[in-house]
């Protein structure tokens, strides 16, 4: 029952704590895998998550904020959640120290679609703290093996504050490279702010990607998505050159206890990654 | 084929106790249920069919996945192995025998391969239990609406029959036939009763509980369809308390809860049934719930059964036993809803 068992967490331990946002609710978290079998077996695309697991706590699905390209661990950006009610597994993570050992289940779901968009200008649109896995992604085309594969690469990312922009060495880095285009938003400057100003859906019009060989890849909260789209349409993106991740409550992650259906899709095992089109065949459940 | 005289059952009940885990059906009283018999005297014949489905064999109440303690480190938690004898599974209907063929396409047969029920499966022996055709359908049955027959075969090592005073047994799968030859209790049946055996498979075929014609693409698209109609859903869903007791009896129900339960320091991470009915099912962390009225929860599980699984499937993921009719408090009936869908 122990080997080869995906409901059994791997033993990771913490290396590495970041601390993204000047609200301190949302923290990096770079893990090592105790056994080395278990890190050989985690071979993981951008795109997919995988469940934490702290005993005593339960489980939380987290989308993977490294790249594979990055080796020796594997990062996830977790927001204390607790607004309405207590995020268990969340609140304790948040609480732990680096050399903390916790559990991994993974890697699950399927990936943003590689294979789909080499050869294609990719247009990275997020918002707030809905950046993780188009990180993930960025980093991975980025990769100097990989750079070649996919053509011009555009991202347009926003929060609301500067405080509340993730992986702010990173966006810093990229907006240097000659290789991607990098356009960084917030919804209200501060005194220390120099870049842009506006909503992501506005600045998305501002920038009006070409949608010739293009695929756009949103990730956001709702309203963004909302105020989005409608501007990739009038760019003239179809919706099967739209692609999106899905969030619902999940406990196994593999498509089996039933949660997270959206129709006859199971977001953990079907997705998380859906295109416009296939998202328009499932009912709005979600 | 072998039989038995009824009133010697106890005499195969000792045998099959002999060989592994004997879990049977049992009088208790309110009504019966399979259970794991310690006395050959408790198996019980006697019943139209049980309270509970008997998916409990494969996909227990509660399942320990892991044993763990809060104040050690992960690498000491123990992962709970299943040491299984083999396990007699006896008296099983042939609508809830089909059952197990409709969850392993879903638990072993289709991507991520469930272990727990993998296995389960694999260390029991079916002995189906033919619906007697003279004796008139319980009113909440409708597995004839879904191609099921009173005595099939399917889904069963072996399957029983009551004639007479006696029980009629035929090996349906080489794994029933060895079991079989290997139970000196029996003793051979003629050829008279294997005929008449055969008979009522064929006749069981046509014998009709309730019935509507479901053709299981049209009716899926048929509630896709309605799935945005919220005036249907809110009106079956009218008297819906949301208290799960379909779910918890339906023999293809399979959605679950991974919890950690924690006294002092160590605990076990376990899975236990959930079900789709009640509000907690999807809430998010961050507050969100796609599901927070009655009628969202009631349209889930119905369109669940008879869309989604047979988009994702191929198969409904119902046989019509009629449990969750029989059970539910407000005397809703997923056959009435199915049959007015169809008429919408």
């Amino acid at each position: 029952m122990c080997s080869n068992n995906p409901y059994i967490p791997m033993p990771v331990e913490i290396i590495k704590i970041i601390d993204e946002v000047d609200t301190h609710d949302i923290k990096s978290f770079r893990l090592k895998f105790l056994n080395k079998d278990d890190e050989a077996k985690f071979k993981y695309l951008p795109g997919q998550f995988s469940e934490i697991s702290i005993y005593g706590r339960g489980e939380s699905p987290i989308g993977i904020a490294s790249s594979p390209t990055q080796e020796g661990y594997v990062e996830f950006t977790v927001q204390r959640a607790g607004a309405i009610q207590p995020g268990l597994v969340t609140a304790a993570l948040h609480d732990m120290d680096e050399g903390a050992t916790i559990g991994l289940r993974g890697p699950l779901g399927n990936s943003w679609p590689i294979e789909f968009l080499e050869k294609k200008n990719i247009v990275v649109v997020g918002g707030g703290f809905a950046f993780t896995t188009l990180r993930s992604l960025i980093n991975y085309m980025l990769h100097k093996d990989n750079r070649s594969r996919f053509g011009d690469i555009t991202v347009i990312y926003g929060a609301r504050t500067p405080g509340l922009l993730l992986y702010k060495d990173e966006l810093a880095a990229w907006e240097k490279r000659d290789d991607i285009k990098t356009i960084i938003t917030v919804d209200k400057r501060d005194e220390t702010w120099k870049g842009r100003e506006g909503f992501v859906p506005a600045v998305c019009k501002d920038v009006a990607p070409s949608p010739k060989n293009a695929v756009a890849v949103i990730c956001g909260p709702p309203v963004m998505i909302k105020f989005t789209l409608p501007v990739f349409f009038d760019l003239g993106f179809s919706k099967e050159n739209i692609l999106t991740s899905l969030e619902m409550r999940m406990k196994c992650g593999i498509g089996k206890c039933g949660r997270c259906n959206v129709g006859f899709k199971y977001v953990c095992s079907d997705g998380p990654v859906f295109s416009l089109a296939e998202l328009d065949e499932l009912p709005r459940d979600f | 084929m072998k039989k038995i005289t009824i009133q010697r059952i106890s005499d195969l009940a000792t045998q099959l106790m002999a060989k592994g885990t004997l879990v049977a059906p049992v009088n208790e009283g309110s009504g019966f249920n399979f259970r794991e018999i310690f006395d050959a005297k408790q198996v019980d014949l006697n019943f139209y069919n049980t309270l509970m489905s008997p998916k409990s064999a494969f996909f227990p109440h509660t399942e320990d996945f892991v044993r763990y303690d809060k104040n050690k480190s992960v690498l000491d938690a123990q992962c709970v192995e299943l040491n299984l004898k083999p396990v007699f599974l006896f008296g099983v209907r042939p609508c809830d025998a089909k059952s197990f063929e409709i969850m392993d396409i879903h638990f072993s047969g289709t991507g991520a391969v469930d272990p727990y029920w993998k296995k389960r499966r694999e260390t029991t022996t079916i002995f189906g239990y033919a619906f007697d055709p003279k004796t008139p359908a319980d009113g909440a049955d409708f597995y004839s609406t879904l191609g099921i027959g009173a005595a099939d075969p399917e889904g069963s090592d072996i399957l029983m029959m009551k004639k007479g005073d006696d029980l009629l047994l035929k090996a349906v799968t080489p794994k029933g036939e060895n079991l079989l030859s290997s139970l000196n209790a029996l003793t051979d049946a003629s050829a008279d009763e294997e005929k008449y055996f055969d008979d009522t498979v064929a006749t069981g075929k046509s014998f009709k509980t309730r019935f509507t014609c479901v053709d299981d693409k049209v009716i899926a698209k048929k509630l896709e369809d309605l799935f945005h109609k919220t005036e249907f859903w809110e009106k079956i869903s009218e008297a819906c308390l949301s208290c799960g007791a379909c779910t918890f009896v339906c023999p293809t129900c399979y959605c679950f809860d991974i919890c950690d339960e924690t006294l002092f320091s160590k605990g076990v991470r376990r899975r236990v049934w959930d079900a789709c009915m009640f509000t907690d099912f999807t809430l998010e962390a961050s507050g969100h719930n796609p599901r927070t009225k009655v009628y969202q929860r009631l349209r889930q599980k119905i369109c669940h059964k008879y869309s989604f699984h047979i988009r994702k499937y191929g198969v409904i993921s119902c046989v019509g036993c009629g449990r969750c009719t029989r059970n539910c408090p407000v005397n809703i009936d997923i056959f009435s809803i199915v049959d007015q869908a169809l008429k919408e």
